[in-house]
C-alpha cells in the first residue's frame, strides 16, 4: 500500500532491537532517516516540511530535525527555510542531510516552479473542514446541521457542500464583495459569536486559503479533480526514550494527477493512546507513560498510522533467552523485545490441563484423566494432550457453536421456523464435523440457493433479509469489517467510504426469495435483477469486492462472485480474520480486538503475527484445527497466568496468560460435570450439554445470565464474558448450585463407596479446580471436619465452595 | 383438490335410542375420526368423537365404497359406527360427516389404505429395541415430544422394501414427519423428510442390500411431537413411485404410463381412463411387490398426449406438438430445458396450464412463451402455487415456441411436468360466507321440522355476468328453499330454508347448483367448501386443507321456538332508520333467551350485529338503518336466531321485505351563527318528493349543550321551516358542525323515520370583550333598530343578509358616535 523507501545509509546490520546495549546515550546512532524519502515541488505555492529521524542501535530513536544539518547541492532551483524547502526554478538538485557523521541526500525535483495553481475547493477547501472539524457529527456534519449551517459528515459529498456554502444564505454565509466579512471567516476566527468557538486564527494558513478561495470568487471545480490515491505519514514507526522525547510527524498526499503536497497543516492527527504519545494539532508527539501508540493522519477519506513505542528514560533491558515451540512464540518474543518486556514463566502441568480442556473441548478434566495426564513422564505430553483434544467431538461442537452465534442460528418469528434452524444448524453440525476446509464452507453458504428446507445454508438469508445488512454482516463475519458507518457517510476511522459500502452491498441486491409449498419454507434463489443505488446521485453501484476489484458479474450469480473472492487468498482480511478469531478463543484477546473490529485505527498489536497466522491458515488449506493446534502448542499459550515484574502492566501483548471467565454454557456443562446432574434443552435429550444447543432463542436463566449469545446481531459483543454481581449472586444464592449439588448427591456417593472425607475432598478439587488441595487448604477443611459432626454436610458446603471460587469459574 | 364423487348416501341405520324425553340438543361437533385409517375390504369400527353426538342417526361420506352395519352412542360425545369397505374404495384420504337428530356436525377426514393395520408399542424408541413389524402391512403410531420410534422388518437380498407416512395429511395437527430406512449398522439407507409427493409427509424406499434386518425411524423433522401427532406408516414391498409419466391421459382411452423415481427401477403399466371429466383422479401403481398405498395425481384431459422428444433442449430442436394436445415432459437434468413448438392461428384463446407441483411433481417450474421471431410473449414462475399459468391471446397466424425449466435450474429424472391448452370457459362456484375464521360453522343446513332456517349463499362468477337462479338437485323430503333470483349485481343471496312439520327425518349430501338466468345459455356451477383442518405459523398459515362439492342439508327434531319478522309496511328511507319487530313464538316451558341476528344485509343498510330476546320475552325491535346510497329496491331479508337447548339451536323468520327508499323530502338547512346567551334563526328549506298523509314532526337535533329549539310539524305541503334557537351564556363557543332534523312521518301506523336529514352548522360566538362596551350605549339603538325590521319584515334574512345588515348599522352607529 505505502511505498516505504526509506533511506538506510549506515551499513550497519538492523539488529538494534535485540541488541541488549542499555540506552542511547553515549552511543553512536546506526542510521538517520530522512522524509519523506524525495521531494517534489509543484507549482510556485508548493513545499515539503523534512523530518529527520535518528535510530540507535537498541532501537531508540530521536527526532533530530532541528539539529541536523541540510545543505541543498543548488540553491538555484530551491530554498530553504528551517526544514521546509520551497520551489525556486524548475530542475532537480539534492538535499544532503548531516547529523551525527552520517549523512543522507534526498533527491528533490522542482517543476512549474513558477506557475500559480488554481484555488480548488475540493482539494483545498474541503480538507479545512477536516482538519478543523467543522464537519464533525457534533458540529455541522450532524444530519441537521448545527445552528442552521450543514455540511456533509467528514466531507462525504463535496458538491453538496459547496451548494450549501455558496447557495445558501447568500451575501452572509459568504459575501464576495467583502470576502474578509464572509460569516465563513468571521465565524471561523471567533470575530463574531460562534457555537464552536474559534477554529483558526486571522493570521492562519487556513484562513488564507479560505479567503484566497472567496477573493477568487469562490469557484467550484470544473473538469476531474485529481483524487488522493495515497497519504504518506511520516516516520512510520519510532522508539520514544523517556517522557518529554519529542517526534515531529510529517505528511505527504499522493495525487491522480502525479503530483503530491505536503499536507502537515491540513491533515487531521489523532491518536489511539493519549496516555503515552499525545500528538497535537501539528503533528508533535510528546512522549508522556510507557506504552504503545498509534498515531493516525486523516486527510480526505484516507486514514494511516504510525506505531510508536514510549519506554521509561534510560530503561535497562537485556533480553532473555526464552525457548521457542514455534513461529508463535517467535513472533510473540520479538514484539516483546521491542517492548522490553519478558514473558511469564510456563504454566504448571495442572494449570495446562485444565485450561487445555476448557479451551478445546470446553468440559473440564475428569479426576482420573488428570492422574493420567499428571504421571505421564514424556516431555511432549502436552503437545499429545492437544492432538488427543483435537479428535474429541466435544471440540467440533464447541467450534459448532462459535459458527453457530457467527452465523446467527436461531429462530426467528414468523421468518425462521424451528425446523428450518434445526437444519441450518444440522448443515452446520455437518460441515465442521467432516472438517471441510473453512473457504469451501463459507462459500458454500454465502452462494447457497434453493429452499430453507431443502438447501439449509440457504437460512443464512432469512435471518436476515435486509440487503445492506446482510452485506454488513459478512463484512464483519468473515473479515472482521464494521462498514456500518459508511453507509451514511465515509468512515471516520477506516478506509471505507460510501462507495465502498453501497459497491460491497450490490452484491446481494439480487437476492430473490419466494414462498416454498410448505408456509415455513422460503426459497432462496437469483434473481438476476436489481441494483443497489448511491443514496448521492443515486447511481447504480456496480458490485466491488471491499479493497478489492471491480469483477465481472454479468449474467452470473453475484454472490457466487463475491463468495469465491470472500474466502479465498485473493481476500487479504479473510484468512487473517479467522485465525484471529481462533487466536481470540484462545488468548482471550484477538491481536485484533476486538475480533470483528478490524480498522486502520485499530491496529494490530502483533501485525507480523497476524499475517504469519493468515499465512499459515491459507497454507493448511484452511483446516483451522491446524491452525488450534499451532496456537496450543505454542509457549505463548502454555504461559502461566502471574505475571512478572516486566509485563505486570501488560495485557495486549501475550506476555502471560489471561484469566478468562468461563462462557456462559462452558460453565454450565462443567457445574453438571462436576456435579454428575442432568439439564433437559429443547430438542436435546436429558443430560445433554448447553454447548450443543441449536437455537439461539433456546437458554435458561442461568444461561442467559452468564451472557448467553442469543444470536440476534453477528456481533462478537453478543457473548458477555464479564463477571457481574448477577451471576455472583446466582451461583452463590441461586438454585444452579446448590440445587445440583442436592441432586446429584457427588458427596453421598462418595461417601457411600467407602471414602475417608479427606479422600473426597481431594476428589471435589480434583473434578472443580483440577488440582489437589494444598496443606493450607486441607488443614483448614480437617479442622472443619473434626468440628463438625456430619462430614456430608461439611463436604456439601467445601463443594458449594469450590463452585463459587474464582478458580472455578476462570480459565487461568 | 380431492375426488369428490359423490356417494349415494350410506344406509341409515336406527342408532341408539335416547331417553324418550325429547330432550334437545342441538349443533353437533365432529372432531376426531378414529381410526385414522381404515383397510379396504374389511369392517372397521370407527369411532367419531366430538360433542352432542349421542343421537347421531346417519354418517355421510363423500365418496362410495362404505356400507355403515351399525351406529352406536358411546357417552353423549361419541358414536361408534361399524363400517364395511368395499374392496375398491379409492385409497387415500376421504370425508365424512355425522347427521344427528338434531343436526350435522362438520366433515373430518380419515384414510383408506390396502394394508391391514398394527398399533405401535412402546417402548421402541431406541435403535437397539425396535418393533418387529411384518413387511406390507400399516403401522399406526403416536410421536410424543422429541419421540422417535423405530421399527424392524426383515428383508432378502434385492427385494424392495418401501415406506411411506401419512402425518400432516391425515389432517389433524401440524405433524411434520421424518422417516429413515437404517441397514442393522446404523447407516442411512434412504431418508425423507418432505416429498412433493406426499407435501410434508415422507417417502423412502430401498432395495435391500443383503439379506437381513432393516430398521425403519421415524420422528418428528425437528423433534417435535406430541399425543395428537399420530401417522400411519405403510411399510412393504410396494412400488412407491414418486411420479408417474405422463401424468395425464385422454379420457375413456387405455393409456400406458411408466412409473418413475422407484430405487428398483421404473416400470410400465397400462391404465383404461374414465369415460368423464374427473377431478382428483389417481393411478395406483402395482408390481409383483405390491401395490402403492396412494395414487400418483393423473390428469384427465379431453385431449391425447404429445410427449418430448430429446434432445429438445432449444428452441431449434423444440419438439414438435399440435393443439389442443397436452405436452409432456421431464427436466431429467440440471440446467435442462425443455421446448415445444406449435402452431395457432390470429385470434384464438387459450389458458395454458402447466401442472408440476400439482401432480405432486419436484419441478417448480418456470414457463416461458415466444414467438417464431423468438421474442418472448410471456413468462410465469409461480401464478398456480409453485406451477406455471399464462393466458394466451393468439396475436396472429404462425408458429410459437413453450419453453419449461426448473426455476432453481434442478433437475432429475422424476422432474415430471405437462402443459394443457384449455379455451376459457365461464365458471360459477357457489359458498356459504364464513361466520367465523377457520371454521366450518354453519357451512351445513339443518332445519327443524316444522321450522326454519337461512343462510346467505354467495357467488363467484368468472367469464359470465348476470342473474342466478337456485338449482338444487336431490333435497331431502320435506325441505322447500325460499329464495329470489340474485341479481347481476350482487355477489350474495339470502335463502331460507323451510321444513314441514310432517317432513320426514333424514338427510342428504346435496349437489346444490345455481344457474344463469338464461335459458340460452348453459353456465351452472355447484357448491364448494373448504375447511381448513391445520393452521400454524407463520401466521396463520394453512398447511392441510379439504375441499368438498356437496351441501348437507338435513331435517331435525322440531325446536322449542319460531321466529318472525313483522313484515313492516313503510320503507327504510336514505338516511333513515327502523325498527324491525321480531316476534318469537315460544312453545309451552320454553323461556330461554334468544340471540337473533340480521345477517343479510342490503348494500348500504347497517344494523347491530345482535340483538338479544330476553328469557321469557317474545318481541324485540331490531334497529337497522340505511345510509344516502342504499339501493332502492325491495329486498328479501330474514333474522337467524339461535337459544341454547343443550346446544345452540338455530332458527329464522320467514323470508321478509324490507324496501329502501329514498328520503320522503329533500331539507336545506341554513347555517347560522349567534352569540352566547343570544337567540337566532335556523331557516330551512322543504322540497318535498314523496307525498304522505297527516303532520309529521321536525326535532332539530345536534345541538350544543345548552340550546334549545321547539320541535316543529310540518305537513307534506309545508315549504319553509324557521327553528329558532335559544342560547344560554354557558352554550359552548364554537362551530357545531353536526346539527340534523329528524324527522318522523306515520304511515300505515308505522312510523318512517329520516333520522338524519338536512345537516347544518352553527356556530356560538363569545360576546365582543367588554371594553368594547363604551360605544354600547349606542349599539344599543341599533339593536332596537334591527329588532323593529324583523318585526315589521317577517321576511328572513339569510345570514350573509344580516351580517351586511349588522356591519352597516355598526358603520353607521360609528358614524353616529364620532359625529357626536
Amino acid at each position: 500500500m505505502f511505498n516505504v523507501r526509506y533511506i538506510v545509509v549506515s551499513a550497519f546490520v538492523l539488529a538494534a532491537t535485540l541488541c541488549a546495549s542499555a540506552s542511547a546515550q553515549g552511543t553512536k546512532p546506526s542510521e538517520i532517516r530522512v522524509f519523506p524519502p524525495d521531494v517534489n515541488l509543484e507549482t510556485s505555492r508548493d513545499r515539503q516540511s523534512l523530518i529527520i529521524q535518528e535510530v540507535y542501535p537498541d532501537g531508540i530513536t530521536r527526532d533530530v530535525t532541528q539539529a541536523a544539518k541540510l545543505t541543498l547541492a543548488n540553491a538555484a532551483f530551491a530554498t530553504l527555510k528551517k526544514n521546509v524547502l520551497y520551489p525556486v526554478a524548475d530542475g532537480t538538485t539534492s538535499l544532503k542531510v548531516e547529523h551525527n557523521g552520517l549523512s543522507v541526500n534526498v533527491p528533490v525535483k522542482v517543476q512549474q516552479a513558477k506557475v500559480d495553481r488554481n484555488i480548488s475547493f475540493r482539494l483545498d477547501i474541503m480538507p479545512v473542514f477536516m482538519r478543523t472539524s467543522c464537519n464533525n457529527g457534533s458540529c455541522h456534519g450532524a444530519a441537521s446541521g448545527k445552528d442552521g449551517f450543514r455540511i456533509s459528515l467528514f466531507g462525504f459529498d463535496p458538491a453538496g457542500d459547496y451548494q450549501r456554502i455558496t447557495r445558501e444564505i447568500s451575501g452572509r454565509r459568504i459575501n464576495l464583495a467583502l470576502p474578509h466579512e464572509s460569516l465563513l471567516l468571521t465565524k471561523s476566527v471567533g470575530s463574531v459569536p460562534h457555537t464552536g468557538g474559534k477554529r483558526f486564527a486571522p493570521d492562519s494558513e487556513m484562513y488564507a486559503t479560505t479567503l484566497r478561495w472567496l477573493e477568487a470568487g469562490a469557484p467550484d471545480d470544473k473538469g476531474e479533480v485529481p483524487k488522493v490515491l495515497d497519504v504518506e505519514l511520516y516516520p512510520k514507526d519510532g522508539v520514544l526514550d523517556g517522557e518529554g522525547a519529542t517526534q515531529q510527524m510529517t505528511v505527504r498526499a499522493k495525487y491522480s494527477d502525479g503530483t503530491d503536497r505536503d499536507i502537515t497543516s491540513l491533515a487531521l492527527f489523532l491518536t489511539n493512546n493519549d496516555n503515552s504519545a499525545p500528538v497535537s494539532e501539528g503533528g508533535l508527539i510528546t512522549a508522556s507513560k510507557r506504552g504503545e501508540a498509534f498515531i493516525m493522519v486523516r486527510f480526505e477519506t484516507k486514514t494511516v498510522g504510525s506505531h510508536f513505542i514510549v519506554l521509561p528514560k534510560g530503561l535497562k533491558y537485556e533480553a532473555p533467552k526464552v525457548p521457542e515451540n514455534n513461529y508463535v512464540d517467535t513472533l510473540v518474543n520479538t514484539k516483546l523485545r521491542k517492548l522490553r518486556i519478558n514473558p511469564s514463566e510456563l504454566c504448571t502441568d495442572e494449570a495446562f490441563l485444565r485450561r487445555a480442556f476448557l479451551d478445546v473441548v470446553g468440559v473440564l478434566p475428569t479426576p482420573d484423566e488428570f492422574r493420567k495426564f499428571m504421571a505421564d513422564k514424556d516431555p511432549k505430553k502436552r503437545e499429545n494432550l492437544i492432538d488427543d483434544l483435537l479428535t474429541r467431538k466435544e471440540f467440533v461442537e464447541m467450534w459448532v457453536m462459535k459458527w453457530a452465534e457467527l452465523l446467527q442460528v436461531r429462530t426467528v418469528n414468523n421468518r425462521v421456523s424451528y425446523k428450518s434452524m434445526l437444519r441450518y444448524y444440522n448443515w452446520l453440525q455437518e460441515r465442521v464435523a467432516n472438517n471441510v476446509p473453512m473457504d469451501q464452507l463459507v462459500q458454500e453458504l454465502l452462494s447457497a440457493k434453493g429452499g430453507t428446507f431443502a438447501n439449509a445454508a440457504t437460512n443464512y438469508y432469512q435471518g436476515e433479509t435486509n440487503t445492506l445488512k446482510i452485506s454488513e454482516n459478512v463484512a464483519q463475519v468473515f473479515m472482521g469489517m464494521r462498514i456500518q458507518c459508511a453507509q451514511c457517510h465515509n468512515h471516520p476511522f477506516d478506509r471505507w467510504t460510501m462507495d465502498d459500502y453501497y459497491s460491497f452491498g450490490a452484491f446481494f441486491s439480487q437476492i430473490g426469495r419466494k414462498r416454498g409449498e410448505d408456509p415455513r419454507e422460503q426459497i432462496i434463489y437469483n434473481r438476476g435483477s436489481g441494483d443497489v443505488r448511491h443514496p448521492i446521485g443515486n447511481r447504480v453501484m456496480q458490485p466491488k469486492f471491499l479493497g478489492g476489484a471491480i469483477p465481472d458479474v454479468k449474467g452470473k450469480d453475484r454472490r457466487e462472485v463475491m463468495a469465491k473472492w470472500l474466502a479465498s487468498p485473493e481476500n487479504p482480511y479473510f484468512a487473517r480474520n479467522l485465525a484471529n478469531i481462533v487466536w481470540a478463543h484462545f488468548m482471550g484477546k484477538g491481536i485484533i480486538n476486538e475480533v470483528d473490529d478490524v480498522r486502520v485505527s485499530n491496529p494490530p498489536v502483533n501485525a507480523e503475527l497476524l499475517d504469519e497466522l493468515g499465512r499459515k491458515f491459507t497454507n493448511y488449506k484452511y483446516d483451522f484445527k491446524k491452525l488450534v493446534r499451532d496456537i496450543c502448542t505454542s509457549r505463548t499459550y502454555q504461559l502461566a497466568t502471574k505475571a512478572n515484574e516486566t509485563n505486570a502492566s501488560d495485557s495486549r501483548n501475550f506476555s502471560h496468560a489471561s484469566l478468562r471467565r468461563l462462557r456462559a454454557e462452558v460453565l454450565l456443562d462443567s457445574i453438571s460435570q462436576v456435579t454428575e446432574t442432568k439439564i433437559k434443552f429443547r430438542g436435546l435429550p436429558l443430560g445433554a450439554r448447553a454447548v450443543q444447543i441449536s437455537d439461539g432463542n433456546t437458554s435458561t436463566y442461568f444461561l442467559t445470565t452468564f451472557g448467553r449469545a442469543k444470536r440476534e446481531s453477528v456481533c462478537a459483543c453478543e457473548v458477555k464474558m464479564e463477571p457481574n454481581l448477577s451471576q455472583a449472586l446466582h451461583l452463590l444464592n441461586g438454585t444452579t448450585v446448590n440445587g445440583k449439588v442436592q441432586q446429584g448427591n457427588v458427596v453421598g456417593k462418595l461417601l457411600a463407596a467407602g471414602k475417608s472425607p479427606q479422600d473426597v475432598v481431594q476428589e471435589l478439587y480434583l473434578r472443580c479446580l483440577v488440582r489437589l488441595p494444598n496443606e493450607k487448604e486441607m488443614a483448614a477443611l480437617n479442622r472443619v471436619l473434626e468440628e463438625e459432626k456430619d462430614p456430608k454436610g461439611v463436604l456439601e458446603d467445601v463443594f458449594w465452595a469450590l463452585m463459587n471460587s474464582r478458580e472455578f469459574l476462570f480459565n487461568h | 383438490m380431492r375426488r369428490t364423487r359423490y356417494a349415494s348416501l350410506a344406509l341409515c341405520f336406527a342408532a341408539a335410542i335416547l331417553s324418550a324425553e325429547a330432550v334437545h340438543a342441538s349443533s353437533p361437533t365432529l372432531s376426531l375420526i378414529m381410526p385414522r385409517g381404515v383397510q379396504r375390504g374389511a369392517e372397521t369400527v370407527m369411532t367419531f368423537s366430538g360433542a352432542r353426538l349421542a343421537d347421531g342417526e346417519q354418517i355421510f361420506f363423500y365418496e362410495p365404497g362404505f356400507t355403515v352395519k351399525k351406529i352406536e352412542a358411546s357417552g353423549a360425545n361419541q358414536l361408534k359406527v361399524t363400517v364395511a369397505v368395499a374392496a375398491n374404495a379409492r385409497l387415500g384420504e376421504h370425508t365424512a360427516q355425522v347427521r344427528t337428530k338434531s343436526g350435522i356436525s362438520e366433515y373430518r377426514t380419515f384414510y383408506v389404505g390396502p394394508f391391514a393395520e398394527t398399533a405401535e408399542k412402546e417402548p421402541n424408541s431406541d435403535f437397539a429395541t425396535p418393533q418387529a413389524v411384518a413387511l406390507n402391512g400399516t403401522v399406526t403410531g403416536v410421536v410424543t415430544g422429541e419421540d422417535v420410534d423405530y421399527y424392524v422388518v426383515d428383508a432378502k437380498k434385492g427385494q424392495r422394501v418401501s415406506v411411506e407416512i401419512e402425518g400432516m395429511r391425515l389432517g389433524t395437527t401440524l405433524f411434520d414427519p421424518y422417516v429413515a430406512i437404517l441397514d442393522s449398522k446404523r447407516f442411512e439407507l434412504s431418508a425423507s423428510d418432505d416429498a412433493p409427493l406426499v407435501f410434508q409427509d415422507a417417502v423412502a424406499s430401498i432395495v435391500a442390500p443383503a439379506d437381513g434386518k432393516y430398521i425403519v425411524e421415524v420422528r418428528e423433522s425437528a423433534y417435535g411431537g406430541n399425543g395428537n401427532c399420530r401417522y400411519r406408516l405403510h411399510l412393504g414391498t410396494f412400488p412407491r413411485p414418486m411420479a408417474v409419466y405422463p401424468a395425464g391421459g385422454k379420457i375413456g382411452t387405455e393409456t400406458e404410463v411408466r412409473f418413475l423415481g422407484i430405487p428398483s427401477g421404473a416400470f410400465a403399466q397400462k391404465f383404461k381412463l374414465p369415460a368423464q371429466l374427473e377431478e382428483g383422479y389417481g393411478v395406483i401403481a402395482k408390481d409383483a411387490g405390491g401395490m402403492a398405498p396412494s395414487e400418483n395425481v393423473f390428469r384427465l384431459y379431453e385431449h391425447d398426449n404429445v410427449l418430448e422428444k430429446e434432445p429438445n433442449d432449444s428452441a431449434a430442436t423444440a419438439t414438435p406438438a399440435q393443439l389442443p394436445l397436452a405436452f409432456n415432459g421431464v427436466i431429467e437434468k440440471p440446467g435442462d430445458n425443455d421446448y415445444f413448438k406449435f402452431t395457432a392461428k390470429k385470434g384464438q384463446q387459450y389458458e395454458v396450464e402447466c401442472f408440476a407441483r400439482r401432480i405432486r411433481s419436484a419441478l417448480d417450474p418456470f414457463m416461458y412463451l415466444y414467438d417464431a421471431k423468438g421474442r418472448q410473449l410471456a413468462a410465469s414462475d409461480d401464478s398456480r402455487g409453485p406451477d406455471s399459468y399464462f393466458r394466451f391471446n393468439v396475436p396472429a397466424d404462425g408458429d410459437y415456441t413453450i419453453r419449461v425449466k426448473d426455476h432453481l435450474d434442478r433437475g432429475a429424472g422424476e422432474f415430471v411436468y405437462r402443459i394443457e391448452f384449455h379455451q376459457p370457459k365461464p365458471k360459477l362456484t357457489l359458498g356459504i360466507p364464513r361466520v367465523a375464521r377457520y371454521s366450518q360453522s354453519r357451512q351445513t343446513i339443518y332445519v327443524a321440522r316444522g321450522n326454519r332456517f337461512a343462510t346467505l349463499l354467495s357467488a363467484s362468477r368468472a367469464g359470465f355476468a348476470g342473474d342466478l337462479v337456485l338449482d338444487p338437485k336431490g333435497l331431502p323430503a320435506g325441505i322447500k328453499v325460499v329464495s329470489q333470483p340474485m341479481a347481476a349485481n350482487m355477489t350474495v343471496m339470502p335463502i331460507v330454508f323451510e321444513a314441514a312439520a310432517d317432513a320426514p327425518l333424514g338427510g342428504a349430501l346435496v349437489d346444490f347448483r345455481a344457474k344463469l338466468n338464461d335459458p340460452m345459455k348453459d353456465i351452472s356451477g355447484g357448491f364448494h367448501n373448504t375447511a381448513d383442518l391445520i393452521r400454524g405459523a407463520p401466521g396463520q398459515s394453512i398447511y392441510w386443507r379439504r375441499d368438498v362439492d356437496k351441501l348437507a342439508v338435513a331435517v331435525v327434531e322440531e325446536l322449542p321456538f319460531t321466529l318472525e319478522i313483522v313484515q313492516p309496511k313503510t320503507p327504510l328511507v336514505h338516511n333513515g332508520s327502523k325498527l324491525l319487530k321480531i316476534v318469537a313464538h315460544r312453545k309451552e316451558g320454553f323461556t330461554a333467551a334468544i340471540n337473533v341476528q340480521f345477517p343479510f344485509r342490503p348494500p348500504g343498510v347497517n344494523a347491530s350485529s345482535s340483538v338479544n330476546i330476553p328469557a321469557g320475552k317474545n318481541e324485540i325491535l331490531y334497529p337497522i338503518n340505511a345510509s344516502a346510497s342504499a339501493r332502492v329496491e325491495k329486498w328479501p331479508v330474514y333474522v337467524l336466531g339461535s337459544a341454547n337447548v343443550n346446544g345452540t339451536a338455530w332458527v329464522a323468520s320467514q323470508m321478509a321485505e324490507l324496501e329502501i327508499a329514498p328520503a320522503y323530502m329533500l331539507l336545506t338547512l341554513e347555517r347560522s351563527a349567534v352569540e352566547q346567551g343570544q337567540e337566532t334563526e335556523i331557516f330551512c328549506k322543504i322540497e318535498n318528493k314523496r307525498a304522505f298523509g297527516g303532520m309529521a314532526k321536525v326535532v332539530l337535533l345536534g345541538l350544543p349543550n345548552k340550546v334549545t329549539t321547539p320541535e316543529l310539524e310540518i305537513s307534506k305541503d309545508t315549504k319553509e321551516l324557521v327553528f329558532k334557537i335559544t342560547t344560554d351564556k354557558a352554550s359552548p363557543a364554537g362551530r357545531h358542525r353536526n346539527v340534523f332534523c329528524r324527522i318522523t312521518i306515520t304511515e300505515n301506523g308505522e312510523p318512517v323515520l329520516h333520522s338524519r336529514i338536512g345537516a347544518t352548522e352553527l356556530r356560538i360566538d363569545r360576546p365582543l370583550p367588554m371594553p368594547v362596551a363604551k360605544p354600547k350605549p349606542k349599539p344599543k339603538p341599533t339593536v332596537a333598530a334591527k329588532k323593529p325590521p324583523v318585526k315589521v319584515a317577517p321576511k328572513r334574512l339569510t345570514r350573509l343578509e344580516k351580517l351586511r345588515l349588522e356591519a352597516k348599522e355598526r358603520r353607521d352607529a360609528e358614524k353616529a358616535g364620532t359625529s357626536k
